[in-house]
C-alpha cells in the first residue's frame, strides 16, 4: 500500500500545475463547451448543458444505473421483511 | 522546489486519501470498514478531477449576463473546466448507488450470520 501510495506520488511530478489554465484537460474539448453553450443549448450554466445536452445519453445510462441500485435495494431489503430470506 | 511543492500538494493530499481507503478495502475485516474505505477511495478520485478541472482567477462555469445583454467575448479562461464537474456528478451517483447496494448486502449478510466480520462468516460458512 505505502509502495502504491510512493509510485502515484512519483506520478504526480508529471500532473499539471494546480490552477493551470493550460492544463491538457483545459484545452481539448472544454473550451468550445465553455464558449459555445449560449449559441448550441441557449442555457448559461454549463454543467447542466453539457449533462443534460451534449452528454445526455451519458445521463441517461446514468438514470438507469441509479434505477438499477434502487430495484436491488429495494428487492433485497423487502426480501428481509417478509422474513423468507 | 516551493513553487513545486505548492503547484502539486492538493494531488498528494488526495493519494493520501486515496490509500487511507485503500488501507480500509484491503486491511481490515469489517465489512462496513470495507465499504466506508470503498466510499473514501472515491471521493478521492472525485477531488482529484475536480482539482484537475480548476483554473487559478476562473468563476464558475455558469456564464455571467447571459441573457438580456449584447453579445460579449467569452473569456474561456474566466470560467474554469465544466468537463470534470460534469463527469464527477455522474461519478457521485455511481458511488451512492454502489454504497446503498453494498450496504443492503451487508444487512442481509447480518440478517443471516449475525455477525460482519468477515473471518466469523468465513468459519460459519466452513
Amino acid at each position: 500500500m505505502i509502495i502504491t501510495g510512493v509510485i502515484l506520488i512519483y506520478g504526480t511530478t508529471d500532473m499539471p500545475d494546480w490552477g493551470d489554465p493550460d492544463s491538457p484537460a483545459s484545452l481539448h474539448v472544454s473550451p468550445r463547451y465553455i464558449t459555445k453553450t449560449m449559441d448550441e443549448t441557449a442555457t448559461p450554466n454549463m454543467v447542466t448543458s453539457v449533462l443534460a445536452d451534449y452528454r445526455s445519453y451519458d445521463t441517461l445510462g446514468e438514470t438507469t444505473v441509479i434505477f438499477t441500485a434502487g430495484m436491488a435495494c429495494i428487492l433485497l431489503l423487502r426480501k428481509r421483511r417478509n422474513g423468507n430470506g | 522546489m516551493v513553487d513545486f511543492i505548492v503547484s502539486k500538494y492538493n494531488y498528494w493530499i488526495y493519494i493520501v486519501l486515496m490509500m487511507i481507503g485503500f488501507y480500509a478495502m484491503i486491511g481490515k475485516r469489517n465489512m462496513i470498514k470495507k465499504i466506508i474505505g470503498m466510499n473514501i477511495f472515491q471521493t478521492a478520485i472525485i477531488l482529484f478531477y475536480v482539482s484537475i478541472g480548476c483554473k487559478e482567477g476562473g468563476t464558475l462555469p455558469i456564464l455571467e449576463h447571459a441573457h438580456g445583454h449584447a453579445e460579449q467575448a467569452i473569456q474561456v479562461a474566466a470560467y474554469i473546466n465544466p468537463l470534470p464537474h460534469v463527469l464527477m456528478l455522474t461519478a457521485i451517483v455511481v458511488m451512492v448507488a454502489t454504497l446503498g447496494v453494498a450496504l443492503a448486502i451487508a444487512i442481509m449478510i447480518y440478517k443471516k450470520y449475525h455477525t460482519l466480520e468477515e473471518d466469523e462468516i468465513l468459519k460459519a460458512i466452513q
